[in-house]
C-alpha cells in the first residue's frame, strides 16, 4: 500500500470511529450514567497502546508489523483519544486542580505528538534541500574532519605563502566556528545570516591575499558552506530528536496521574458518576 | 548543495549504536575511540593498539606489531614496546551517556517527580483542595454544610465522601470495593437509572426522606443521577432532560409504575401537604402521568385541566368580561377601563398574585353600605353570623354610628337618633326579618338599590345583598349561611410557573406579554371558566421554533414535599 493510500485509509477509519464514538456518546449518554467510566477505560487502553509504540521500537526482532506501519496506527490512534477525550470531559475542561492538571497533561501530550508529527513531515524536505543525509550521531566526529582539515589549509598557508593572514583569520574568526556545532536557533529559523556573514568576512579579507592564498581561502570557504550544512543537519535532527523530551517524560506523567485519577474516581463517587 | 555532505572522506562502515547507554566522551569532539565505554559507562581505552605477538617461519622468536587500523593512522613508527605493551599509551575520558540514555534518565526523573508531587499533593495539608473536581455548589456552601464539615475531623470532603474519612489505603479499598467497583465492565456498561449508593447516604443525614416523587417510582434513584456536585460555585445546575426522560421516556419503566400504581391505594397520590394554600386537586388519570414523554413541545400531554374541561369550583359569582369591559365601571375609575392589574396584584417576588380579597379589592366599588340615609354605616363583612349578630342589633349599631361616625354627643340625641333610622327603615323593609332575608338573599334583582352591584357618579354603589355575589342557603333553622369563596393559591400543583419571568419578554422581544396572551379573562362570563391557557400556547415560546427552553426542569421538579413529612403540628 502506498503512503497516500495509507494515510486515506488510516484517516477514513478514524473518521468513521470519531464519528461512531460520538453518536454512540449521544445516543447512550442519558441510558448509561456510568458512561464516562467507559470512556474513561476506552482512552486509557488506547492511551497504553500508543505508548507501546516506544516498547515495540525496542524489540525490532519481533514480527509485530513495520515500525511505520506502528507509527501510522500511533497517529490515527492518538486522534482517536482527542474524541475519546472530549467525550469522556462531556466537551469541557475539568474544573478542579487535579482533573485540569490531568486533562492539560493529556493535552500537552497530544499537541507535542502533533509537533512531532510535524517535525517528522517538515524536516527531512527541509534536509533535502540541505544536501543528502547524514547521521546524527556521526556529525560530530563529520565536523572534526572539517576542523582538521580546516586547520590543515591554514598552517599550510603559513609555509607556503610565508604571511599569517589566513591563520590569523582563522583562529579570529574561524575556530569557534569550527570547534563546536553553532546557530541552533538560526537554523531552525532558515536564517543564514551567521554563514553569510563569516563568508562576507572572508571575501573581505581575500583583498590582501595573493594568488595561492586565495585559491586556499576559498577551500577553506568551501568548508564553511560543508560546517554549515553539518551545523543545519544538526539544529534539524536535535529537534527531531529533542520533542520527544516533552513527548515521552509527559505520557509517564499522564498515566501516572491517570492511575491516580481512576482509583480518585472510584474511591470518591461512591460508585455512582 | 548536495555534494556537500557527508563528508567525502569520512568512512562509510563505521557502525553507530546509538541505543547504546554511554558514548565516548571524546565523541562530542569527533574523536571517539574504537573501543568505547562499557555497559556500565567505564571508559575502557589504554593505548591505540594492543600489539600482536608474530614469529617469522624459521625463526624461534617472534616479534610484536603494532595493530593500529588504518583509519586511525595505520601502525605507528615507534611499534610496540619490547615487553609487548603499546608505546602510545591514550588518556581515559569520562563516557557520557548517549541522547537516548539521557532521554530515558530524563523522563525517569520527570515520572519521579510526578509520583513526588502526587504524594506530597495526595498526602499534605491541601489534598482535599487538589483533589476536589471542582467549587461546591451554593446550596453546599452554606453554615450548616461547613459547620458539619467542622464535625468531621477528616475534612470537608468526609461530610459526603466515605472515602474521605482515611489515607490513601482507604482510598485504595474504597475504589475497589466500589460497586460497581473498577473491573466491573458489564455493571458499569448497565443501562438505566443508579440505585441508592453509598454517597446518598450522606446525603441523606441532611435530606431526610428520599421518596419524594410520585408513590409509584418503579425504582429509588441515586441522588447523584440527577445532582451532579463540584461544577463550580454557583447554584447547583438543573438536572438535565436526559435524567427525567431515563424513566418518563421509557415504555418498561412506565409500565412498571403502571403496574405498581394498581398496588397503591388512591390516598397514597394525595400526597402533598398544603402547607396552608388552598390547592385545585385534579383527579389523576387512570394510568397516572405515565404517557412517554420526549420533550415538552413534542409529546408532553395536554394539562389536566384543559385537557378535560375542568371547571371552577367556586361560587361566587364573578363576570370577567363585565368587569374588563363595563360601560358603568369607567366613571368610578376616573375614566378608564379596568384592568387586570387593578385587581390582580403581584406579590413581592412577583412570582404569583396575591390572593383576591374583598377588602382590598372589591370594596371600593361594592360598598356594604345597606341604608342610603347612612353612608358610614356597613354591614361586616366575611362571616354570615356576624352579620346576623350585626341585624339583629341594628338599634345599638345605629347609636354606636351616631356616637362615634356622627360625633352626636348625649345619649337622649343618640337614642333619638337611632330610633328615628330604625324607623325609617322599617318603614322600607316593613319588618326586620324582611331586611334581613333581603340582605343575605336579595341577588341584585330586587330591592331599593342604585345601580346595584355598579357605581354610580357618587361612589361606590349600594349593597344589593350577598347573594349578589356569594352562593347563599337556608339552613334547617332557618339561618342563612354563606358558602366560602373557593380562590386557590395554586391552580397547577405538578409545575412551577414564575409570573416574572413571562410578564416581561422572555425571548428579547420588547415590551410586555400581556395577561391577555395566557388568560382569556375579557370573553370569561361565566366563575366556572378556568382561565389557565392550553400547552398549545405555552408551546409558542417553550419549543424549538420558540426558541424558549423547554426543559423539565423548567417548570417541574422532581422532589415534593409530603405530608407525612410534615412537623405534627
Amino acid at each position: 500500500m502506498r503512503f497516500s493510500q495509507q494515510r486515506g485509509f488510516g484517516f477514513t477509519v478514524f473518521l468513521i470511529l470519531a464519528a461512531e464514538l460520538v453518536c454512540l456518546h449521544l445516543a447512550y449518554a442519558r441510558q448509561m450514567p456510568r458512561l464516562s467510566c467507559l470512556t474513561g477505560w476506552a482512552l486509557l487502553g488506547v492511551i497504553l497502546l500508543l505508548a507501546l509504540y516506544n516498547g515495540r521500537k525496542k524489540l525490532p526482532f519481533l514480527p509485530l508489523l513495520s515500525s511505520e506501519e506502528w507509527l501510522q496506527f500511533h497517529i490515527y490512534a492518538a486522534l482517536l483519544t482527542g474524541v475519546l477525550f472530549a467525550v469522556h470531559v462531556s466537551y469541557k475542561i475539568p474544573a478542579g486542580w487535579f482533573q485540569g492538571v490531568l486533562a492539560w497533561l493529556y493535552l500537552l501530550v497530544m499537541a507535542s505528538g502533533f509537533f512531532g508529527l510535524f517535525l517528522s513531515r517538515a524536516i527531512p524536505k527541509r534536509l533535502t534541500t540541505r544536501g543528502g543525509e547524514v547521521l546524527f550521531e556521526r556529525i560530530p566526529a563529520i565536523r572534526r574532519q572539517f576542523q582538521e582539515r580546516a586547520e590543515q589549509l591554514a598552517l599550510q598557508s603559513v609555509g607556503e605563502s610565508k604571511s599569517g593572514t589566513i591563520a590569523d583569520f582563522y583562529l579570529r574568526e574561524l575556530k569557534p566556528f569550527f570547534s563546536g556545532p553553532r546557530n541552533c536557533s538560526r537554523h531552525w529559523s532558515e536564517d543564514g545570516g551567521p554563514v553569510n556573514r563569516i563568508l562576507a568576512k572572508i571575501s573581505d579579507v581575500k583583498r590582501y591575499l595573493n594568488e595561492q592564498e586565495r585559491a586556499t581561502l576559498e577551500e577553506i570557504a568551501v568548508l564553511v558552506r560543508q560546517k554549515d550544512g553539518l551545523d543545519y543537519h544538526y539544529a534539524q535532527q536535535l529537534l527531531l530528536k529533542a520533542w520527544l523530551f516533552v513527548h515521552i517524560p509527559l505520557t509517564y506523567s499522564l498515566l501516572l496521574f491517570t492511575a491516580v485519577h481512576i482509583v480518585l474516581v472510584f474511591a470518591f463517587s461512591g460508585g455512582v458518576r | 548543495m548536495s555534494r556537500q555532505l557527508p563528508a567525502p572522506d569520512f568512512d562509510s562502515l563505521r557502525y553507530e549504536r546509538p541505543n547504546l547507554k554511554w558514548v565516548c566522551g571524546k565523541a562530542a569532539d569527533g574523536q571517539a575511540c574504537r573501543l568505547g565505554p562499557d555497559s556500565r559507562g567505564r571508559c575502557r581505552v589504554t593505548s591505540e593498539c594492543r600489539p600482536a605477538y608474530e614469529t617469522k617461519p624459521g625463526e624461534t622468536t617472534g616479534r610484536y606489531r603494532c595493530t593500529r587500523p588504518p583509519e586511525y593512522g595505520g601502525p605507528c613508527g615507534g611499534g610496540p614496546l619490547p615487553d609487548g605493551t603499546c608505546s602510545r599509551p591514550l588518556a581515559k575520558c569520562a563516557p557520557v551517556r548517549s541522547l537516548r540514555a539521557k532521554r530515558i534518565v530524563f523522563t525517569f526523573s520527570i515520572a519521579i517527580l510526578t509520583a513526588g508531587f502526587l504524594m506530597v499533593a495526595l498526602c499534605g495539608p491541601f489534598r482535599w483542595g487538589f483533589i476536589s473536581p471542582g467549587p461546591l455548589s451554593r446550596q453546599h456552601a452554606t453554615f450548616t454544610f461547613a459547620h458539619r464539615a467542622k464535625a468531621e475531623a477528616a475534612g470537608n470532603c468526609s461530610v459526603c465522601h466515605q472515602a474521605a474519612r482515611g489515607g490513601a489505603s482507604t482510598w485504595f479499598q474504597a475504589a475497589f470495593q466500589a460497586r460497581p467497583g473498577p473491573w466491573q465492565i458489564r455493571a458499569l456498561a448497565a443501562a438505566g437509572s443508579s440505585s441508592l449508593t453509598a454517597i446518598d447516604r450522606n446525603c441523606l443525614e441532611c435530606h431526610a426522606g428520599h421518596s419524594f416523587h410520585e408513590p409509584n417510582v418503579d425504582s429509588e434513584h441515586s441522588c447523584s443521577d440527577c445532582h451532579v456536585e463540584h461544577q463550580g460555585p454557583g447554584p447547583m445546575r438543573a438536572p438535565s432532560d436526559a435524567t427525567c426522560l431515563s424513566c418518563h421516556a421509557d415504555a418498561a419503566v412506565l409500565q412498571a409504575s403502571i403496574a405498581k400504581a394498581s398496588s397503591l391505594p388512591a390516598a397514597a397520590f394525595d400526597y402533598r401537604p398544603a402547607q396552608g394554600r388552598v390547592i385545585y386537586q385534579t383527579p389523576r388519570p387512570p394510568r397516572g402521568y405515565t404517557r412517554i414523554i420526549h420533550s415538552f413541545s413534542t409529546d408532553h400531554p395536554e394539562f389536566e385541566i384543559v385537557l378535560n374541561h375542568l371547571k371552577d369550583p367556586d361560587t361566587l359569582r364573578f363576570n370577567h368580561q363585565l368587569h374588563l369591559g363595563s360601560t358603568n365601571i369607567p366613571a368610578y375609575w376616573h375614566g378608564r377601563k379596568l384592568t387586570c392589574y387593578d385587581c390582580h396584584q403581584a406579590d413581592a417576588a412577583g412570582v404569583h398574585f396575591i390572593k383576591i380579597n374583598y377588602q382590598h379589592n372589591c370594596q371600593p366599588c361594592h360598598s356594604l353600605q345597606f341604608d342610603a340615609r347612612n353612608p358610614g354605616l356597613l354591614i361586616p363583612h366575611g362571616d354570615a353570623g356576624r352579620v346576623r349578630a350585626f341585624l339583629r342589633s341594628l338599634t345599638q349599631q345605629y347609636a354606636d354610628y351616631a356616637a362615634s361616625g356622627q360625633g352626636m354627643g348625649g345619649p337622649a340625641r343618640v337614642q333619638a337618633f337611632a330610633g328615628e333610622q330604625m324607623t325609617r327603615l322599617l318603614l322600607d323593609y316593613h319588618s326586620e326579618e324582611e331586611l334581613e332575608r333581603r340582605v343575605f338573599f336579595n341577588n341584585g334583582q330586587l330591592g331599593p338599590v342604585v345601580a346595584p352591584g355598579g357605581t354610580n357618579q357618587q361612589g361606590a354603589a349600594v349593597f344589593p345583598g350577598c347573594a349578589y355575589c356569594h352562593e347563599v342557603t337556608s339552613s334547617a333553622g332557618g339561618a342563612p349561611g354563606v358558602t366560602d369563596p373557593f380562590l386557590p393559591d395554586r391552580w397547577m400543583i405538578h409545575g412551577n410557573f414564575d409570573h416574572s419571568k413571562h410578564l416581561v419578554s422572555a425571548t428579547g422581544v420588547e415590551g410586555k406579554i400581556l395577561c391577555s396572551a395566557c388568560h382569556d379573562a375579557e370573553h370569561s362570563r361565566k366563575t366556572s371558566d378556568v382561565l389557565l391557557p392550553s400547552k398549545e400556547v405555552c408551546v409558542q415560546c417553550h419549543s424549538p421554533k420558540g426558541g424558549v427552553p423547554e426543559n423539565c426542569s423548567t417548570c417541574h421538579s422532581y422532589h415534593s414535599l409530603r405530608k407525612d413529612s410534615m412537623p405534627a403540628r
